[in-house]
């Protein structure tokens, strides 16, 4: 069981530093498309910032709401990246067959382009959920299934 | 549109699979009907395939459009398309049996039903992957829900389900290092590639090796004698409602991952160090097949018995499939399907003993009161095909794999089969002897059972019937299969 933390210094810090590490987690999801990075950096990265706040400021907290709210969004992240291949196949193409992703207006490296990115914004909301769940649910006890519980009431 | 056929096959209970939390999160009573009816939607799927492969061919599907060997790809033959079409019945059914035998927690958690499609999922990508690193993949997702599905009852449970994870995993690791094996000396992980690069090599020490771990891991997952530990444990204390589904398709999809590795890498004939490969894995298979009987024959435990029958089975089906000739490896083949649909029967029967009599040991069957006829009718049809009488498919694939051995001159491998025959018949008479107990009251009216029970029943058992009158179409096609270079 995580307590909130009562020190002045920690939870002025976290304010800052969880924000900054948000921005830095987009920040790696989108530039993965030029070099390193990508959807599981950037959704480990989220996933941290959202652990962060729990540790900090309890999982009850007006602040951790994002991270109570992302377990929800359990197969979410599996969705987008199972829709967009899907969406290739609708286009006539394999699954992820960028090429078929029809978007109007668009060459085709530009559909590989979003299409990639498409993919890892899945993949990083993916990883974010399932990092954040497993933190949850070993640190609370009572609380076996956190996704089912709260789906659940 | 044909064309997209494997692909759609894996994505239905996937995409059921990972909705589930968001489409059931506030109404958890969808949970079943959406699994079944995904599921069912896949069986009509297979059923599509199965056509469309017998008439057209083999479908190569390019995962992203990137072509084989330097994309991933799956292939959908004959022998995947039917193993396909017999895993998804035999799932359906199992989910109209669960309903009846489900706790109220399960059959309300989301998580529970998500693992069981993430678990039909995987293995259908198992079964379609030609590519040795996608096997580990879908062997893995397969494997992490099986394990999760396991032990979801809790208490007891869960210390069969950890233990069958530290096995599974020591498996899956040691799968892997044999697949690094491959790669570092052909460079190539496309089972096709891989099959026109190592003849040439394949008597190396790496490459050889290679295919000893590999066999070796999936041996795990398939539960061959003696690396079986896991299965009778995590099986008997499985859920009611999940056992049939896990029984029937977890070793018998790794034994499919291994026969297309084997089929393709393993040419009859081959020796490493003067040990004819083939002949090895035959004899792996006698004796699984041999001691797997034996150990379900003094079983007291139901489930246990019929896990031990399973284990045997293995052994048989590795026979069949490593005599080295088409007619021993169609037998094995079709014994496989067979032994799926058996199996998942042999479970739904001791499932539904323990729900509605509570009885799960011999001892327990013999102070049984009146039982449904629709138990005792389903329990006789699988009694004659696990035995392998016919008109059960059970019989056709005996029949195939000793005339295969016979083809290849392997006495050991004709009699070993008779002998398991001998050792599952020894086990059903200790098994009818107590069913059939004089002393229970003949004279009261059997506990009616529920309609899903019912209609699950006798699906199954009408199935296993209806795959030995139509044994000579289905070992027909297989052969042509074999014939026109497929696997």
């Amino acid at each position: 069981m995580i307590h909130p933390h009562d020190s002045a210094i920690v939870r002025t810090l976290g304010r800052i530093v969880i924000p900054v590490a948000q921005l830095f987690g987009f920040y790696v999801l989108v530039f993965g498309q030029h070099g390193p990075g990508g959807g599981f950096v950037g959704g480990v990265i989220l996933a941290a910032s959202m652990i962060l706040a729990i540790l900090i400021y309890g999982l009850d907290a007006h602040d951790s709401r994002l991270a109570k709210t992302v377990v929800h969004g359990d197969g979410l992240g599996l969705l987008i990246f199972a829709g967009v291949g899907g969406l290739c196949m609708i286009g006539g193409g394999q699954f992820l067959n960028y090429t078929h992703l029809e978007i109007p207006n668009l060459d085709e490296a530009s559909q590989h382009y979003i299409g990639i990115l498409l993919t890892q914004v899945g993949v990083a909301v993916d990883v974010a959920v399932t990092g954040v769940s497993i933190a949850i649910s070993l640190s609370f006890e009572g609380a076996d299934e956190p996704s089912d519980e709260a789906s659940h009431g | 549109m044909s064309s997209q056929l494997p692909m759609l096959l894996f994505l239905v209970p996937f995409f059921a699979g990972v909705s589930m939390p968001i489409l059931a999160a506030r109404r958890p009573s969808i949970c079943q009907p959406l699994t079944i009816g995904a599921v069912a939607v896949m069986v009509v799927l297979a059923i599509v395939n199965l056509r469309v492969v017998l008439n057209g061919g083999p479908i190569e599907y390019a995962i992203g459009g990137w072509a084989a060997p330097l994309g991933i790809a799956w292939l959908d033959d004959t022998i995947a398309a039917t193993v396909v079409l017999t895993i998804s019945a035999v799932a359906l059914l199992s989910l109209i049996f669960g309903r009846v035998v489900v706790p109220a927690r399960l059959e309300r958690s989301i998580s529970y039903h998500t693992l069981i499609l993430l678990l039909i999922g995987g293995l259908v990508g198992l079964i379609f992957a030609a590519d040795l690193f996608n096997v580990f993949v879908f062997l893995e997702v397969a494997a992490l829900t099986g394990y999760a599905l396991v032990g979801a009852q809790g208490g007891k449970a869960s210390v069969f389900a950890f233990r069958y994870l530290l096995l599974g995993s020591f498996g899956a690791t040691l799968y892997l290092l044999g697949v690094a094996h491959l790669y570092a000396a052909t460079g190539t992980l496309n089972m096709a590639d891989l099959a026109t690069r190592l003849p040439q090599i394949v008597t190396s020490t790496a490459v050889a090796g290679g295919l000893i771990y590999i066999f070796l891991g999936l041996s795990i997952k398939m539960a061959l004698v003696p690396l079986h530990s896991w299965l009778p444990d995590a099986y008997e204390n499985a859920p009611e409602a999940v056992a049939p589904l896990l029984a029937s398709t977890v070793t018998k999809v790794a034994l499919v991952a291994w026969v297309r590795i084997e089929y393709s890498l393993i040419v009859p004939g081959l020796e490493v160090g003067h040990v004819p490969v083939l002949v090895l894995l035959e004899e792996l298979g006698v004796i699984a097949a041999l001691i797997g009987g034996a150990l379900a024959l003094i079983q007291t435990d139901l489930k246990r018995m019929f896990a031990y029958g399973g284990v045997s089975h293995i052994g048989l089906i590795l026979i069949g499939v490593s005599l080295g000739n088409p007619t021993g490896f169609v037998g094995g083949m079709f014994y496989l399907i067979n032994d799926a649909v058996m199996q998942a029967a042999l479970f739904m029967i001791a499932g539904a003993l323990v729900h509605y009599h509570g009885a799960r040991s011999l001892d327990d069957l013999r102070d049984l009161g009146p039982r449904s006829p629709w138990l005792t009718g389903a329990l006789i049809v699988v009694a004659v095909g696990m035995v392998g009488l016919p008109p059960t498919g059970g019989f056709f694939g005996k029949w195939n794999i000793i005339l295969g051995a016979l083809e290849a001159g392997h006495l050991v491998a004709a009699f070993t089969v008779v002998a398991s025959t001998l050792l599952t018949l020894g086990y059903f008479v200790r098994i009818f002897a107590c069913w059939f107990n004089r002393s229970a009251g003949a004279e009261a009216q059997p506990q009616p059972v529920a309609g899903s029970l019912r209609v699950s029943l006798g699906a199954i058992s009408v199935s296993m019937i209806a795959l030995g009158l139509m044994s000579d179409s289905i070992v027909r096609f297989l052969l042509e299969s074999l014939a026109g270079g497929g696997v």
